[in-house]
């Protein structure tokens, strides 16, 4: 279970250009699929997420925006750029090499 | 609940910048929290448990105040650095010319009028007067432009604005108060010199003092 986290906390960026992929989404959304997927065994602190959004606009990879939403607090949303699609498509080859570099070490 | 929420929030950023890039965060948190700690109540947990577990998922935001930090101190802006630099080359050319006005008044009463007293003291006083504009520069400089101004998006708009018109304010002021001052000290000498009245002649500082305070009391009405 450690170990997830701690890779988790790794590939923080990387996990957070996927889930933009599709749509765009905002920090507890993008949370609260992390722990849908993993059956509530992961989640990321807020800190932790905050943190890779900064680098993530730094970089140009997600552009950020307020929602319009008439009750309650907006949301900020956070949409992926073409950059950003790319980056993610590199991350995921680099990350199919090392994981089965690893498998191969494992066995 | 959501407003404990929030003022612990707001709690946590107190320590931190207070800049736009700041405020939008602690808003994002702030919105993402609640958000969370409805869910929460919503699966069945009590209040304080449920504030509890999202106060906990926060984690360390020290952190992300550095990266807001770093970005907030930042040089001057490039048109204003050199805005900067011209001002003081110019103060800087006028002291030097003033110490050329000075010089060359000894040299000249040296050659006319053989080294009058009166010359003499009119040489000094205008070498006073030369020094006047680049001393008001090298203030207005200095109240103007800080050597680290914090980057663009500080605040608000309205804040940014008043915060610069004060500081332009106490530019003009500062600048004033140094004209008053020099003129009164070249007055003095001049008026002392030409009717060697000393006794009566330190009147002027009081003048002087009086037509600060005037001028102060004017500029800060004229401001209301």
């Amino acid at each position: 279970m450690s170990i997830t986290s701690d890779i988790l906390r790794g590939h923080t960026e990387a996990i957070i250009l996927a889930h933009l992929l599709d749509q765009d989404s905002y920090g507890y959304q993008i949370n609260k699929d992390i722990m849908k997927k993993t059956d509530n065994r992961c989640e990321l602190k807020e800190a932790t997420l905050y943190s890779a959004f900064r680098r993530l606009e730094q970089a140009g990879y997600i552009r950020t925006y307020w929602g319009d939403e008439t009750v309650g607090a907006r949301r900020r949303y956070y949409s992926i750029t073409a950059e950003g699609r790319q980056a993610y498509q590199i991350y995921k080859h680099d990350w199919e090499e090392a994981k089965a570099d690893i498998d191969r070490l494992l066995k | 609940m959501d407003e404990m929420i929030r003022s612990y929030i707001d709690e946590l950023f107190s320590e931190g910048p207070k800049t736009r890039k700041a405020m939008d965060l602690k808003e994002e948190m702030a919105q993402n929290t609640i958000e969370k700690y409805q869910d929460l109540i919503s699966e069945g947990y009590q209040q304080e448990d449920a504030y509890q577990r999202v106060i906990d998922s926060i984690g360390d935001v020290t952190e992300l105040f550095r990266d807001l930090e770093e970005r907030e101190l930042f040089l001057l802006p490039e048109e204003e650095r050199r805005k900067k630099a011209a001002l003081k080359a110019v103060s800087v050319g006028l002291y030097i010319f003033a110490g050329v006005v000075f010089l060359l008044s000894m040299v000249v009463n040296e050659i006319l009028f053989h080294m009058k007293p009166g010359i003499g003291m009119l040489g000094v006083a205008l070498t006073v007067l030369v020094c006047i504009p680049p001393t008001c520069i090298q203030v207005y400089v200095t109240h103007m432009y800080p050597d680290l101004c914090k980057k663009e998006d500080i605040l608000t708009q309205a804040y940014r604005e008043a915060a610069g018109a004060r500081k332009q304010d106490r530019g003009i002021r500062n600048s004033l108060s140094v004209v008053v001052w020099l003129l009164t000290v070249t007055i003095y000498f001049i008026t002392s010199f030409a009717t060697s009245r000393w006794e009566v002649t330190w009147i002027a500082f009081l003048v002087g003092a009086c037509l600060q305070a005037i001028l102060i009391l004017i500029f800060s009405l004229k401001k209301e």
